[in-house]
């Protein structure tokens, strides 16, 4: 009985969240007082009109559209004031090219799109808490898909700079060939982890690529199973295969040991060097040319346990 | 198979386009044709590492089809080419979405590598006599080279709204030669570049049903997925053992896979402008092998063998996930989150005890790894007066694992982030972070007689980050943007004596785009990132402490890595004549300069034959330089046609230590010996690329 009643003020305590939300929302529904119609619009703002009616804000079909509102007011809000002051800033309409505040135009766009999964976690999105707002990215009268000011990567890389000089780098994801996207790692729109990656872990996410770095296997190398990003980097290395630094130097961070792991390899033991033994540490691959089963193995006996089989 | 998919997609494309047309709607699309003529030097696997550039036409169509109720937009990009891909998106306006998508993805390492294995790319690698041949004029050539061809769909339902279903779908095949490279005995001896066989397929299905009306969001979601190797062993003569032709050694491949997720996504919004959202997600991946009860050795008969608690391997890791976050702007001046997130593996795989009488202990036992994270945190924004905006974080986070040296992990992070936009023309921005992150280190029961005493492994070792970044962003003019940013991470490891004991990162970056009246767009930005990696580390056969006086054979050794790379691009967009005639000139340029600063610590003793502390040291790790010349007249002959015509060159050098004066044969025995097969030796090239693309939209 105890139980009931605390499930029962539970749920009241819900209701009492959720009620205050939907009569706001069935609030914000508002009057139609102060439109002019897109015809009036067209008369000053050809451009603009033209380019709307490509867009799919224009198509009557799509439930919700501005085509099924007030067309062009239905963003940039009643324009009676405007035209009766003969047009120019100042006279009450919304643009999204003068209005400072990100949220206030996220906000117009959220007020018919809230309801699509695509953009449901917004409000954890990075992009949200840097003040960017959907028109950076979005064009209201664009014919392109999704209505998109540019093509990824260089939509992104426009503010993301850092990633675009590791984007250029000599080992990198085929995202500047136009084979990748960002967005099949980012939820630009926000998600829980951090970096607002598609997965709940970064080698969840990497598995979908490198499914055969999933295992699970019987020789495990804990920092692999734990993080990829402990050897390699998302977006572009000097070192071949996104590495965050060269083998042996690499390996040797983690493996100090009683035998080759930790001897010195240094010019004399490449190629060219004249090191009497030691060389096949060091030289092309290093470590890589005996240990290829890094990420975890089958192999049998100790060969399996140092990932050489 | 793909000339099947093609043709699929493309009669799909053709009948939907058919139906579509009877309707009697708009259509629209643009097709384009570039030639290219090119020339290239050097290596030419790297130059098309990703790409396919080569002497041909490649071929673009989009197609747009539209009526007020539905629509069907298909793109074909590259036909014909390694780079090619094909998508058909349609749907009816509000009611549904689909898409049907297939794609190349080429991955090229390098061309005419040699082997003296025949079999390159099979499962069994083998060479008439032994030893084999190290004349590499005589060995058989292939190329490294990958290639995934991916096939996917997807359907979402929106018709039942506010109820959602979405599904899709993906297989993937990965076919071609890898190089690995394997132990030809062990401990010591020489290492073997095998030609391994690629032949992957990866299938997935991702569902999602759900409600999404504002105030609520609820999903359930289901991703399965599977991975299937159709090598399961790469079997290979082994030269470095005398029993080579009675045995053969096994190197074992990724196992079959499979793996399944389920999640419940919920989010609710609330008063005073707030969002509770949650995630709710548990899976599993298992695998199953065969497991080898034998291993090639010197013994007679070649085969050492091995006893196993359990012939067979099965592989199980589940995960459990929750991810809980509420947002909240109460106040227009300020805003808010709260978040915890929890990621748990469990590792349920077999443990399979191995009885090899060679080894000391001659029993022993895979350890399972699995770790439980939980973080929880939250962010507090401030809109200050003057246009100010201040950010500030905090998260604790705990990492526990099953590791043997450090199980557990504390973090402590909190930052600031302070943002003016109080000037029309100008942004600016300046943030600070902190990691203090706690180690709980388990001391070996050996204390200071056991090298593992003095190890602090740096992925979970104690530290301290700090992380500053500062950006400013001008808008002077209308048409002038100019930002430029600078961020620095400096992280040290106060417990480690041996190992990674600190990392410095620099970045600094600008990017100007300035468009001069209505004639010339200028655009330019420059890049510059210098990593240092110090390590502190011990070369011994058998005293261990650091803090005991060198020998010999006993020092401690430091080296000092170094990254540093800049890159820039300036250019210029020409409207010779305008909304006509474009001409777009471009130059890009990117370095990267390694070095490694060894030191040997000996104290009195002297460094070994020849060596000094700095003919030791490495000037030129992964060093490159790429050159980039583009020039390209654009010329829009009527409003829906065009003609481009352009030149682009490019320049890689390549140098690196380890790579210079490759050999394939060093050495035949010993730990100088290999037998490598030029896996990602010399990828130097030089390229000259003419093309032209005509262009025609309807």
């Amino acid at each position: 009985m105890k139980k009931n009643r605390t499930l029962l003020l539970a749920f009241l305590f819900l209701l009492s969240l959720v009620i205050p939300s939907v009569v706001i929302s069935l609030r914000d529904a508002g009057s139609n007082d102060g439109y002019v119609g897109a015809e009036t619009c067209r008369g000053c703002h050809k451009d603009r009109y033209e380019s709307y009616l490509i867009s799919n804000h224009a198509k009557k079909a799509i439930p919700g559209s501005p085509a099924n509102k007030y067309a062009c007011e239905t963003c940039h809000g009643p324009g009676m004031a405007h035209v009766q002051k003969g047009g120019g800033r100042g006279t009450g309409m919304f643009s999204f090219v003068n209005q400072p505040d990100a949220d206030q135009k996220s906000s117009r766009c959220l007020s018919c799109h809230q309801d699509s999964r695509a953009i449901s976690f917004w409000n954890m999105s990075r992009h949200k808490v840097n003040g960017i707002s959907c028109d950076k990215c979005h064009s209201i009268h664009s014919g392109m898909t999704k209505n998109l000011r540019a093509r990824e990567p260089a939509l992104c890389s426009a503010c993301h700079l850092s990633i675009r000089a590791q984007l250029n780098k000599q080992s990198h994801h085929p995202l500047k060939e136009g084979l990748m996207k960002c967005t099949q790692c980012h939820a630009q729109h926000g998600e829980f982890g951090s970096k607002m990656i598609k997965a709940d872990t970064v080698n969840e996410l990497c598995y979908k690529c490198h499914a055969e770095k999933r295992g699970p296997f019987m020789w495990q190398h804990p920092p692999v199973e734990e993080n990829c990003l402990t050897c390699h980097v998302p977006h572009g290395s000097n070192h071949t295969k996104l590495l965050t630094s060269r083998p042996p130097l690499l390996c040797q961070k983690c493996h100090d040991a009683t035998q080759h792991p930790g001897n010195i390899c240094t010019n004399f033991e490449t190629f060219k060097g004249s090191a009497i033994s030691g060389k096949n540490r060091m030289f092309a691959r290093g470590c890589l040319n005996c240990h290829s089963n890094i990420h975890g193995g089958m192999g049998p006996s100790t060969r399996g346990q140092h990932f050489v089989r | 198979m793909k000339r099947l998919i093609i043709s699929s997609i493309l009669i799909f494309s053709i009948a939907s386009f058919s139906v579509a047309l009877a309707e009697d709607d708009k259509l629209s699309g643009e097709v384009s044709a570039t030639g290219t003529l090119t020339s290239v030097g050097g290596n030419k696997a790297k130059f098309n590492e990703y790409r396919d550039v080569r002497d041909g036409v490649y071929g673009d169509v989009k197609l747009k089809y539209e009526s007020e109720q539905n629509y069907v937009d298909l793109n074909a990009q590259d036909m014909g080419y390694d780079t090619q891909r094909y998508s058909i998106r349609g749907g009816m306006w509000g009611d549904f979405k689909f898409d049907l998508n297939y794609d190349e993805l080429p991955h090229n390492i390098t061309y005419d590598a040699k082997t003296f294995y025949s079999g390159a790319g099979s499962a069994n690698l083998t060479y008439p006599t032994h030893p084999p041949s190290t004349d590499t004029n005589t060995w058989n050539t292939f190329d490294y080279s990958t290639k995934r061809k991916n096939l996917s769909g997807g359907f979402q339902v929106d018709t039942l709204k506010p109820f959602f279903f979405d599904v899709s779908a993906s297989s993937e095949k990965k076919a071609g030669i890898y190089p690995l490279g394997v132990a030809g005995t062990t401990p010591g001896g020489i290492d073997i570049e095998l030609p391994a066989p690629i032949d992957y397929r990866t299938d997935s299905v991702n569902m999602a049903a759900g409600y999404i009306r504002n105030p609520l969001r609820l999903s359930l979601g289901y991703t399965y997925g599977s991975f299937s190797n159709s090598n399961l062993n790469l079997n290979f003569r082994n030269p470095a053992t005398a029993n080579t032709a009675s045995a053969t050694d096994t190197f074992t491949m990724p196992p079959d896979n499979h793996y399944y997720k389920v999640n419940l996504l919920g989010s609710l919004r609330l008063p005073y402008n707030s969002k509770l959202d949650m995630k709710l997600a548990t899976g599993s991946s298992k695998s199953d092998a065969n497991l080898l009860t034998s291993y090639v050795a010197d013994v007679p008969g070649g085969l050492r063998n091995i006893a196993l608690s359990k012939p067979n391997f099965n592989g199980q890791i589940d995960s459990r996930n929750l991810a809980m976050s509420l947002t909240s702007k109460p106040f227009t001046f300020l805003d808010g989150r709260l978040f915890v997130k929890y990621d748990e593996t469990e590792n349920k795989s077999d443990q399979i005890t191995i009885t090899d009488p060679t080894q000391s202990p001659s029993a022993f036992t895979n350890p399972l790894f699995d770790y439980r994270k939980v973080k929880i945190g939250g962010e507090l924004g401030f809109r200050l007066p003057a246009k100010f905006y201040l950010n500030t974080t905090y998260s604790y986070g705990t990492i526990n694992r099953k590791r043997d040296d450090i199980p557990e992990n504390r973090d402590y992070t909190y930052g600031a982030e302070l943002k003016w936009k109080g000037l029309d023309f100008m942004a600016a921005r300046i943030g600070y972070e902190r990691l203090d992150r706690k180690a709980d280190f388990n001391t070996p029961g050996g204390g200071t007689s056991d090298i593992e005493y003095f190890i602090r492994r740096f992925d979970a070792a104690r530290k301290y980050q700090d992380t500053y970044k500062a950006s400013l962003d001008f808008f002077l003019m209308e048409n002038l943007n100019f930002s430029l940013g600078y961020r620095y991470k400096e992280t040290n490891y106060p417990d480690t004596t041996l190992g990674l004991t600190g990392e410095r990162h620099d970045e600094f970056y600008v990017d100007a785009d300035y468009l001069i009246g209505e004639w010339i767009r200028l655009f330019a930005f420059f890049d510059y990132e210098r990593i240092r990696q110090d390590q502190f580390q011990r070369q011994t056969a058998s005293t261990v402490d650091p803090t005991l006086p060198p020998t010999s054979t006993s020092f401690n050794w430091t080296a000092f890595q170094k990254d540093e790379s800049y890159g820039y691009t300036i250019g210029a967009d020409i409207f010779i004549i305008k909304g006509k005639l474009t001409l777009r000139l471009q130059h890009s340029y990117l370095e990267s300069n390694g070095s490694v600063d060894y030191t040997y610590l000996l104290g009195g003793n002297p460094l070994p034959a020849g060596r000094t502390q700095d003919n030791i040291d490495i000037s030129n790790l992964d060093d490159y330089k790429l050159r980039y010349y583009l020039i390209k007249l654009t010329y829009n002959v009527t409003k829906d046609s065009s003609v481009a015509v352009g030149y682009a060159y490019e320049k890689y050098i390549y140098d690196d230590a380890q790579y210079n004066g490759y050999q394939y044969v060093p050495g035949t025995s010993g730990t100088n010996g290999a037998y490598l097969t030029g896996a990602y030796s010399d990828p130097s090239y030089e390229s000259h690329v003419v093309f032209v693309t005509v262009s025609y939209r309807f």
